[in-house]
């Protein structure tokens, strides 16, 4: 079992010291997050995210499937995570790992329970056909603050899908490809995000976006998952050196904040994706009009 | 407590008759499985638990975990869920929230024992669960802490969890309820079916400091 290098005891003496001095070893204040680039795919739902050299990409596919037999009106909506060699020496090919299911389960418990995606408006057929949606997030580099960079990442891919248009006419359902009928966006209720927060001497010191190096110099991370309204729908602490309580009342207080600040930076990045594609619309497609 | 329900608006209690900060009827023993190095039984209203320890020992499979520091010791828990503990009987081995919740209590534990004391060795915790009726992973990290002490593992503090949840602010009730407030009311130890409609949050901690872990909660 490989496992990530730790950082030697002068590096780690050295991050920490700079801390207490309030500086980080990039420059950034401590509140502050890396440069945040979100693009998208030519396909609908396929979302690039880089959080300095942490890079996310997710995808989200739908098919037709049947529903569970206990949950008929529900569609489905798994998350899988993929954590290739790509991205570290120390992730293994076919082995759940425990960042694998401590990631996944953070995301599905953000966007699922928190009924971010709500599986009934994926239901076709009560019974019998609904949408299974698949959203597939490849890590391809690791450095620090996987959480954001994989939620904002799903988060930006699920509100940037377009869904096949579906109608059901005496009981016989028909799917439409794009050509026929444009594909309509998912059924989104809130816009939920994860921030990890890393916290130094006793919960005294806190910092968002940690480096991996960082990461691996603090004493334990509280995950925080609230949507820009200001509503938490997770709060994660498994671990770790233990904190007051007040701490992680501070922790939800600096999250919401990122959040609502993140939220800009996707819509933004969907604003622009949306004018890039939009080419018009059908009236530009009629039109005898050309460039030559 | 006998509940007086004559001063105690009806409408403020819950679906098993608990006022808002009751906890459900305790029970635990200690040293209940002879074999092993420390065992509990616990009971949390029908949540119920067997946790056996075993170990500070050897680790064992050889190389299997090469590459673990060698320093302290590993703490491994391993949570069976028994078939006949829900209403559907459904394999839980190997599942996400399972292997989650085992991970939680592993990394909970690891940080208060004092792992320094045995390097080489592991420490495992094996938690089965007889019957499930909400709060799991707090009644596992009790009925593990109750194991520990039992087996004589040193640690600096106690871990103790509980669950609370919040109900929904009135107004998005509909009718009337004696509540007189707009917003939401905190409810202490959900059962199974409060946990399945509230958002809820798992709280850990020691006895003398502060918080260890904390668990997942939604809106």
């Amino acid at each position: 079992m490989p496992r990530e290098a730790e950082p030697s005891i002068n590096e780690r003496a050295f991050v920490l010291q700079a801390l207490e001095e309030n500086i980080r070893l990039d420059g950034r204040a401590l509140d502050a997050f890396r440069d945040i680039d979100i693009s998208f795919g030519d396909d609908y739902g396929v979302a690039d995210v880089q959080l300095g050299k942490t890079r996310v990409l997710t995808r989200i596919s739908a098919s037709i499937a049947a529903p569970y037999p206990d949950r008929k009106f529900d569609g489905v909506f798994t998350i899988a995570t993929e954590l290739s060699p790509l991205a570290s020496p120390a992730f293994e090919v076919g082995r759940q790992s425990d960042l694998e299911t401590h990631l996944s389960r953070i995301l599905e418990t953000t966007l699922r329970r928190s009924q971010a995606i709500s599986t009934e408006s994926l239901c076709l057929v009560a019974g019998q056909k609904v949408w299974s949606l698949r959203a597939d997030i490849h890590i391809l580099s690791h450095c620090g603050n996987l959480v954001t960079a994989a939620s904002l990442a799903t988060l930006a891919a699920l509100r940037q899908y377009r869904i096949p248009d579906t109608s059901i006419k005496g009981g016989e359902l028909t799917v439409y490809t794009p050509l026929e009928r444009d594909p309509v966006p998912l059924a989104l209720l809130h816009h939920p995000l994860c921030i990890t927060l890393n916290y130094f001497e006793n919960g005294e010191k806190m910092i968002v976006d940690a480096t991996l190096q960082e990461q691996q110099c603090s004493e334990g991370e509280v995950v925080v998952a609230a949507n820009p309204q200001g509503e938490v729908c997770l709060v994660q602490k498994g671990g770790g050196g233990e904190v007051d309580a007040l701490v992680l009342l501070r922790a939800v207080d600096v999250a919401v904040g990122k959040v609502r600040e993140l939220g800009k930076v996707v819509d933004r990045a969907l604003e622009k994706d949306s004018k890039m594609r939009d080419k018009g619309g059908i009236s530009a497609e009629l039109s005898a009009e050309n460039e030559r | 407590m006998p509940l007086d329900t004559s001063t105690y608006h009806l409408s403020l209690l819950r679906l098993d008759g608990r006022r808002w900060n009751e906890l459900r009827r305790l029970h635990a023993q200690i040293s209940t499985q002879a074999s092993a190095d420390g065992s509990s039984y616990l009971e949390m209203g029908n949540t119920k638990i067997i946790c056996t320890v075993s170990g500070p020992a050897e680790i064992r499979g050889g190389g299997r975990r090469e590459g673990v520091e060698r320093d302290n010791a590993v703490v491994n828990v391993e949570v069976g869920v028994a078939g006949f503990s829900g209403m559907d009987r459904k394999r839980r081995r190997g599942d996400k929230r399972t292997t989650e919740m085992q991970n939680t209590i592993a990394s909970a534990f690891t940080s208060t024992l004092f792992t320094h004391l045995y390097p080489h060795s592991t420490i495992s915790i094996n938690l089965h669960i007889l019957s499930q009726d909400g709060s799991l992973l707090a009644v596992c990290l009790n009925a593990a802490t109750l194991a520990l002490i039992d087996a004589g593992v040193p640690m600096k503090d106690y871990i103790v969890a509980c669950t609370s949840g919040l109900t929904p602010p009135a107004s998005t009730l509909g009718g009337s309820r004696g509540g007189n407030s707009e917003t939401s009311d905190p409810l202490l130890d959900l059962n199974g079916m409060e946990e399945q409609e509230l958002p809820f949050l798992t709280g850990a901690g020691g006895t003398v400091g502060g918080d260890v872990g904390g668990g997942g909660g939604w809106v």
